[in-house]
């Protein structure tokens, strides 16, 4: 089981922000804007929406920064904020159609390329329902497990290892191997 | 094609664009600013002997006392709303789901 | 599983004030036995101060502050239990509708034996609704949200997964 383990923030980073140094809260920013950033980067795959996403994020953090406990609890924060904003923003927004042919024909043509491999798996990815999205780039980005993934977008863990290994299972289809 | 190892190379986290965390701060500086507006807005009109107490409450301004009470006060309020409608707003839009879900079958 | 689901027309508003009826949320009996307990009382004051520190550049919060600008009060009260089987869910409904007088109306019932159980009610003036009560019931958690004052039911659910401020913990404190 992986625990999830604060970053090494800068020790203080935190109580100084919340008692209102803005450069502490700088640094928190910077400690973590690669993980906020790559969790909505790799659900939409779209850096300026991520961007985006990503600031809202830490803006929101800035608001709420007295609810924070430890370095612990503000990574947890993070993870979950981020996620849940992209699952709602999938909702309420129209999905960007990507085409299958598209795929399909770059698979023909670019089987053995690994960025182009990157490219399809994240144009995969991104087809993926809400919520296996979510589960899917909690486990391969963060390197979370089910029993830790479950906490950030609650739901059981049997619920999460169902979702994932469905995801996997389209993704193992789409890119033509074998289940 | 290892599927695991392929999906953590394409998943690696990513930086965002140069500059994203003075972009934050501004915006950071741009909420701090709204929220001072907001909290200084207009009174409601109070009876003469009101003023008086007025008086010696913004000498409590001044000295900085009563403005970090009501501060920490108004964003007490803020999380008690906000998570009150979160409660709220969940507990209604499940209800409104399942009652798609079933019309859909 | 088994579901079963009534469902009436969800209604929008106009925000027009009328007489609303706040009832009784508070069971001692369930605070006793419940491990943590929220516990969110606003009156109309409060929400007024609460809705000035809302964020105008957050889109959730912007919408938020528009819903509450006309409400007398958000109750809410929110029992969680170690273990199965701790309070009477049948019970507790019968307790809370018996509070609700002749304009309030029926208009969600959701029973399932797996999953959440919901009851929302309505008080109705015409076709505004002025008042909100919904009771929630799972196996370890019980429930009871009364919106006092014109609320739209629609836009209410549009809030959720809006908020971001996840619940990593409730606290047996009354604010």
């Amino acid at each position: 089981m992986t625990a999830i383990v604060p970053e090494a923030v800068d020790a203080g980073a935190l109580p100084r922000a919340q008692s209102g140094d803005h450069d502490a809260f700088a640094e928190i920013i910077e400690q973590h804007e690669a993980m906020v950033f790559s969790l909505a980067y790799h659900f939409f795959n779209d850096r300026g929406r991520a961007e985006e996403i990503a600031q809202d994020v830490f803006l929101q953090l800035y608001r709420n920064l007295g609810m924070i406990e430890s370095d612990a609890h503000l990574l947890f924060w993070l993870r979950q904020v981020t996620t849940r904003r992209c699952i709602d923003l999938t909702r309420r927004s129209r999905l960007k159609a990507v085409s299958l042919e598209d795929a399909g024909e770059l698979r023909s043509i670019e089987r053995h390329s690994d960025a182009f491999l990157d490219r399809r798996l994240r144009a995969f990815i991104e087809q993926l329902p809400d919520i296996q999205r979510a589960v899917v780039t909690l486990r391969y980005q963060e390197d979370l497990d089910p029993s830790d993934i479950c906490r950030i977008v609650d739901l059981p863990v049997n619920t999460v290892k169902s979702h994932l290994h469905r995801a996997l299972q389209s993704l193992r289809r789409k890119l033509g191997e074998r289940p | 094609m290892n599927l695991d190892n392929d999906l953590k190379r394409a998943m690696r986290r990513e930086s965002p664009p140069a500059g994203f965390a003075e972009r934050v701060m501004q915006r950071c500086g741009a909420a701090d600013s709204a929220a001072a507006a907001e909290v200084g807005g207009p009174t409601r009109r109070r009876p003469i002997w009101w003023r008086a107490a007025a008086a010696s409450v913004t000498l409590a301004v001044v000295l900085g006392g009563y403005a970090v009470h009501r501060q920490r006060e108004g964003e007490r309020a803020r999380e008690q709303v906000l998570r009150a409608m979160s409660i709220a707003s969940e507990k209604v839009a499940y209800a409104q789901q399942q009652v798609r879900d079933i019309g859909s079958h | 599983m088994r579901k079963f689901v009534m469902t009436l027309a969800l209604i929008s508003i106009v925000a027009i004030p009328a007489a609303a009826q706040s009832i009784r949320i508070d069971f001692p009996d369930l605070e006793d036995r419940a491990e943590e307990v929220v516990d969110v009382t606003l009156d109309a004051d409060m929400l007024r101060l609460g809705a000035k520190f809302l964020s105008g550049d957050d889109e959730g919060e912007r919408a938020v502050r528009d819903m509450v600008k006309n409400l007398e009060g958000i109750y809410v009260r929110s029992y969680e239990f170690s273990k199965d089987g701790q309070y009477d869910h049948r019970g507790l409904v019968d307790r809370v509708k018996s509070q609700l007088g002749a304009t309030w109306k029926p208009l969600v019932t959701v029973r399932s034996k797996t999953k959440e159980n919901v009851n929302i009610w309505a008080d109705m003036r015409g076709d505004r609704v002025v008042g909100l009560v919904i009771v929630a019931a799972e196996p370890h958690e019980f429930t009871v949200v009364n919106i006092v004052g014109p609320i739209d039911i629609d836009r209410l659910a549009a809030l959720e997964g809006q908020f971001g401020i996840p619940k990593i913990s409730k606290e047996r404190n009354r604010d």
